[in-house]
């Protein structure tokens, strides 16, 4: 993978076995951070998780994420965008059944 | 933020502008209205009503803007 | 029934600050819990429930998801769900009051009914316009008086035509495919009647008008709805019994519904159906006869949310739309990080080799 800009970066002074790294993401923003975060510290082999937006003229975040014994942040990384996926799914899957239920109050509102 | 349309652009660009030649140039009276035509060193005056400000018309060529 | 208040449940309202607002459910905070993921245990809270659907608003509950997943849908909702509008206008002739650079920008903003799914993103401005990424309108009126209008009329409708220019007046024009496809719904603003220009007699407008699909971080007139908010669900918590006979006056403390009052026993409790309409005013706590009676506090997993849909899509389609984008990002990201884990796999073996 070498194109102009990649969507992810491992910034220098990565632990070689990426137990500990910072990951440039770009264009993304505290929309895709935070979720991340989150879903990262819900780890038990995560030491620390934490992001930020270093400029807001820099279309990009900076995640950090340090393991516990060695293991692979990049795992940890791929494992939280899975469980992410998960969460849109379940949420959308409510919120559909609960729009098919049509237990809702309907009004009409004037524009 | 806006440039000046330039020849060439898009697909559904409208009719193709040629600078006339040289020709007098149409005012609007600025007081009744009128359209004037005035060549170079002639009095700028209505002919109908001699008012002396007259106004210059806007540009047949087309502009291009973006809508934000 | 309510019970107490729980800083790992819920955030605290005091009278002039709020405490333990952050999220506390993480694995390794506290020595005797998890807290781990755990899909199972996560839809076994998870609920969704639409609460009002009007014309162009929606209410749901989102109940059990962490705050920076709700915030990311609201995100979303407001900067990243594309829609089409007018980009690029050509003006040909434009002899009303208004300048052409803010006549542009007027017309900019109005909201299209143009389904986003047939569009293509232009992403560069410069970009050559097709049939898949640009539609077209145009605007032409010119305003003249009218002959029979009557001698003592003041009214312009009736002393003049097209004294106003409205939004009904664009005028779709197909290109390439569009006549076929977009033909069930063709391009038109979602409103008829917004006033674009005034006109006088001799004034006219001959606009060309180009439509793009964009998102509401690059503009805010591609934003889809004109707000995406949530609130956290309001919670009174009663600490002890109120004196019978500060009952009324405690009910007045709050929002209508939200405090009962036996009337025969003058007993204070709190009607949880209603606690969503609590404005969390903090009246009580300017009273001292209430000291210690009550905490406010609100539901840290609970949300409120509330959207307001301006332009193409219906209110019950925009958080589909905003989790579809949320799981295309998802994607995106996985699949860079899986290209990383392979590079760094081929860079181990390069070392190793050499």
């Amino acid at each position: 993978m070498s194109e102009a800009t990649p969507k992810i970066r491992i910034m220098k002074g990565a632990a070689p076995d990426l137990s500990a790294a910072t990951y440039q993401i770009f264009d993304e923003t505290h929309t895709m951070g935070n979720a991340l975060r989150w879903m990262i510290m819900k780890n038990p082999k995560v030491q620390f998780c934490g992001y930020s937006v270093p400029h807001p003229s820099e279309n990009l975040i900076q995640l950090r994420i340090q393991m516990f014994d060695g293991l692979s942040s990049l795992n940890a990384l791929l494992e939280a965008l899975d469980n992410l996926d998960g969460v849109c799914e379940s949420v959308e899957e409510r919120y559909l059944v609960s729009l098919r239920e049509g237990r809702y109050e309907r009004w009409e509102e004037k524009s | 933020m806006s440039q000046p349309y330039q020849s060439g652009a898009p697909s559904a660009g409208g009719a193709d502008f040629l600078p006339r030649p040289r020709q007098e140039m149409e005012y609007i009276c600025a007081d009744c209205g009128a359209k004037n035509e005035i060549k170079s060193r002639e009095p700028i005056r209505c002919r109908e009503c001699g008012h002396r400000i007259m106004y210059k018309k806007r540009t047949k060529r087309m502009v291009q803007f973006e809508a934000r | 029934m309510s019970q107490g208040f729980d800083p790992k449940k819920h955030v605290a309202l005091n009278p002039e600050r709020v405490s333990y607002t952050s999220s506390t459910d993480f694995p390794g905070h506290f020595a005797d819990e998890d807290h781990s993921w755990n899909p199972a245990e996560f839809k076994k809270r998870l609920a969704v429930r639409v609460e009002r659907i009007s014309n162009r608003s929606i209410e749901f509950d989102l109940v059990g998801v962490d705050a920076s997943i709700a915030n990311a849908f609201r995100r979303i909702l407001i900067a990243e769900v594309p829609t089409i509008c007018i980009e690029r206008v050509y003006v040909h002739n434009n002899t009303s009051i208004i300048v052409d650079e803010v006549l542009a920008h007027r017309l900019g903003l109005i909201p299209l009914h143009v389904n986003p799914v047939f569009m293509d993103c232009v992403y560069h401005p410069d970009g050559q316009p097709t049939d898949r990424n640009t539609i077209v309108f145009k605007l032409c009126a010119k305003c003249e008086r009218r002959r029979n209008a009557p001698k003592d009329a003041k009214d312009p409708a009736q002393l003049y035509i097209n004294h106003e220019v409205l939004s009904s007046q664009l005028e779709w024009v197909p290109q390439g495919e569009q006549s076929i496809v977009m033909a069930a719904n063709p391009p038109a603003p979602t409103n008829p009647n917004i006033v674009l220009v005034k006109l006088r007699p001799g004034q006219e407008i001959e606009i060309e008008l180009h439509a793009v699909k964009g998102v509401g971080k690059d503009h805010a007139k591609f934003s889809p709805v004109a707000t995406a908010s949530y609130r956290l669900l309001p919670k009174v918590i009663l600490k002890k019994e109120i004196p019978p006979h500060l009952a009324d006056k405690f009910q007045n403390c709050f929002t209508k519904g939200v405090i009962r009052v036996d009337p025969r026993t003058k007993r204070v409790s709190v009607d949880e159906s209603q606690a969503r309409r609590e404005t969390m005013s903090r009246e009580v706590y300017r009273h001292p006869e209430f000291e210690g009676c009550v905490q406010l506090a609100r539901v840290r997993d609970h949300f409120l949310f509330n959207i307001e849909s301006e332009g193409f899509y219906p209110p019950e389609r925009l958080l589909p739309e905003a989790i579809k984008v949320m799981r295309s990002k998802i994607r995106t990201l996985r699949e860079a990080a899986q290209g990383l884990l392979q590079d760094i796999g081929v860079v181990e073996d390069v070392e190793m080799a050499s």
